[in-house]
């Protein structure tokens, strides 16, 4: 809880800088907060068995799991903003407040225990994300983007309250311990509209999490949204609302998983392949990562139906190297697209010349997302396969499985362009400003650690 | 219950009108007809606050700022985008089979269910408040933040840029 209300003030206190016009102390005072947040989600580590505020939040050591993951996701992202925002617009402090206030809303998602919590909690970082996507006023794209992302963004919100509605219905309470015990109490005569209630909270969150037959949104928003935004989105709003995700069907929905298991493995099956076979041909690494990320949504949700012990932590450890490899990726773009003026494959010909470095990092990057040994996206790859395995899914597996080998295809184009494609002539070298070089060598490093030792990651939970 | 079926009968016909008809500023007046039965709906639920809130903020602010919306965009037949046939046909399947299950549901839901007859004073506003300000303290206080993020957003939006970005 000490986060959530650190960060709120932190985003006010943001404000006033702006205010007063001390552009040079945002980013310092924005870390030193995040950081201060960190501090109280680790303290409380172990401590939070019961909900607290008449039930409303509830802090285990699953939701600070996910808490202090989005923090130093934002913490990442931050560090690659300093320059970022200021070309953009001259009103710095209010973007830095919205991605704060965002991650406050992200923070509640995780650790909601009440249904009121969740919704509140998912508009806040929604709606911080509007604007946010929006900000290059200027910019066709990114105007279409935000209409898009507002537009979708308002309907699943629709799908998703008259959800909560219906189980309010059935059961009489939002509280998430209450749905479960009535659904323990009447394992035979549950109320028919609980199971609209479950689809429809379903859909909604599958619209967040940018899954396949709701995916419409995300390439064009993902696109068209400024780099730095497109990374906050793609790693902690999607981590958040999974966190929600799995919180709702792993614990409150498992009595009846007889019923929408099917249902998922179905959207499984659709996001994988649409994922994977739409990322093949892009030509954009930008697109093609978007569609990257909707597979990797797809991948996430198998732990959702492989429901047991290690499911939280098999979705962890994914989101964890998931989240790694898109800052990574999505920083070497912006460094790359700064140098080119091009978001394309061809823009990265010859990188590993210009900077060895970058080049090195974004192939990590790429063969984490790919899911290759050695890097922390094949120990989250690993655990989600082998939760499936443990339930014998076998069949989906199979397609699981196909769909990373497709994946290892268009991951590995970036790094065969870097590697084996001439550079155009008389290229400058490519700067790599202080903050860029700190956040690549920390992911470059964790991704490599948690790939080697995957036991420290894989025990926390 | 004469009075619950002729005003839902109301409702019902309005909401056809909205989508059927042609001009999208009739619709909208439509609309607002729609919403005011809903308004009468909650009066005859005893769901005082609902109703007031419901006839404030939807019929009055939202509602005419359709209106407003609708009239400065100037919206006609030719600026109505093309709308295929299967993708009619496709949104009309959905939504029946939507309509479908719920009917279903609720066909075979008790009325006399105690959430549904239960407490018949909860939405007037002293008890809401009483709900408001004990158990759901947490949620209404964070709420601030979102009004204050959509406050912010709108100013940055709407304000004038002196620098081309």
């Amino acid at each position: 809880m000490g986060a959530i209300i650190l960060l709120s003030l932190l985003g006010i206190l943001v404000l006033y800088l702006g205010l007063y016009n001390a552009k040079s102390l945002l980013l310092p005072v924005s870390i030193a907060g995040l950081v201060g947040a960190l501090v109280f989600e680790v303290l409380a580590w172990n401590s939070g068995a019961a909900p607290i505020y008449h039930g409303m939040v509830l802090f285990d050591n699953f939701a600070l799991a996910f808490s202090i993951l989005c923090i130093v996701v934002t913490a990442l992202v931050l560090l690659l903003s300093q320059e970022y925002f200021s070309a953009i617009s001259k009103n710095v402090a209010e973007y830095y407040c919205l991605m704060l206030f965002s991650l406050t809303g992200a923070l509640m998602v995780c650790a909601y225990h009440n249904f009121a919590m969740l919704f509140v909690g998912i508009e806040i970082m929604s709606v911080a994300l509007y604007i946010l996507v929006g900000i290059r006023k200027t910019d066709f794209a990114s105007n279409e983007a935000a209409l898009k992302y507002f537009l979708m963004g308002a309907f699943s919100t629709g799908f998703l309250l008259f959800g909560i509605t219906l189980l309010y219905g059935a059961t009489g309470t939002f509280d998430i311990t209450g749905v479960k015990n009535y659904l323990v109490a009447n394992p035979t005569a549950i109320s028919p509209l609980f199971y609209g209630g479950i689809l429809l909270m379903m859909v909604g969150l599958l619209f967040k999490v940018g899954a396949a037959p709701f995916h419409f949104w995300t390439p064009d928003v993902y696109d068209g949204a400024p780099i730095l935004i497109t990374t906050y989105m793609s790693t902690v709003v999607k981590v958040a609302s999974f966190a929600g995700f799995i919180k709702l069907f792993s614990y409150v929905f498992s009595p009846l998983h007889d019923f929408w298991t099917p249902v998922l493995l179905v959207i499984i099956v659709i996001t994988l392949f649409v994922g994977n076979i739409t990322a093949l041909m892009q030509t954009s690494f930008k697109r093609m990562l978007a569609y990257s990320s909707i597979s990797h949504a797809g991948y996430m949700l198998f732990a959702i139906i492989a429901l047991g012990a290690n499911a939280n932590t098999s979705i962890f450890t994914y989101g964890v190297a998931y989240s790694l490899a898109s800052v990574a990726a999505f920083a070497g773009l912006i460094l790359v697209k700064r140098s080119h003026g091009s978001d394309q494959f061809v823009a990265f010909d010859g990188l590993a010349k210009k900077n060895p470095l970058l080049a090195l990092v974004i192939t990590v990057a790429m063969l984490s997302l790919a899911g290759i040994p050695l890097t922390a996206g094949f120990i989250g790859k690993f655990m989600l396969f082998r939760t499936a395995m443990a339930d014998y899914h076998i069949i989906l597996l199979v397609l699981a499985v196909v769909n990373a080998a497709i994946g290892v295809y268009y991951y590995l184009r970036v790094v065969v362009h870097m590697y084996f494609y001439p550079m155009a002539e008389q290229e400058e070298k490519l700067a790599v400003p202080m903050g860029f070089q700190v956040v690549l060598l920390i992911t470059l490093f964790l991704t490599v650690m948690i790939g080697v030792y995957p036991n420290y990651i894989a025990s926390l939970l | 219950m004469g009075i619950f079926y002729f005003v839902a009968f109301l409702s019902v016909f309005f909401a056809l009108m909205t989508i059927f008809t042609k001009n999208p500023v009739h619709s909208v007046l439509y609309l607002v007809i729609t919403f005011f039965t809903f308004t009468v709906h909650y009066i005859l639920l005893n769901a005082q606050f609902l109703a007031v809130v419901n006839f404030i903020v939807y019929m009055g602010a939202i509602m005419v700022l359709f209106l407003f919306v609708l009239m400065l965009l100037n919206l006609n037949k030719d600026t109505e985008p093309m709308k295929s046939t299967l993708v009619k046909v496709m949104g009309a399947i959905a939504g029946m089979c939507l309509l479908a299950t719920f009917l279903g549901a609720f066909r075979v839901l008790e009325g006399q269910n105690e959430y549904v007859t239960g407490n018949t004073d909860v939405g007037l506003v002293k008890n809401l408040g009483k709900v408001l300000f004990d158990e759901f303290l947490l949620p209404f206080e964070l709420s601030s933040i979102l009004l204050l993020t959509a406050m912010i957003g709108a100013i940055l939006l709407a304000k004038k840029e002196t620098k081309q970005g």
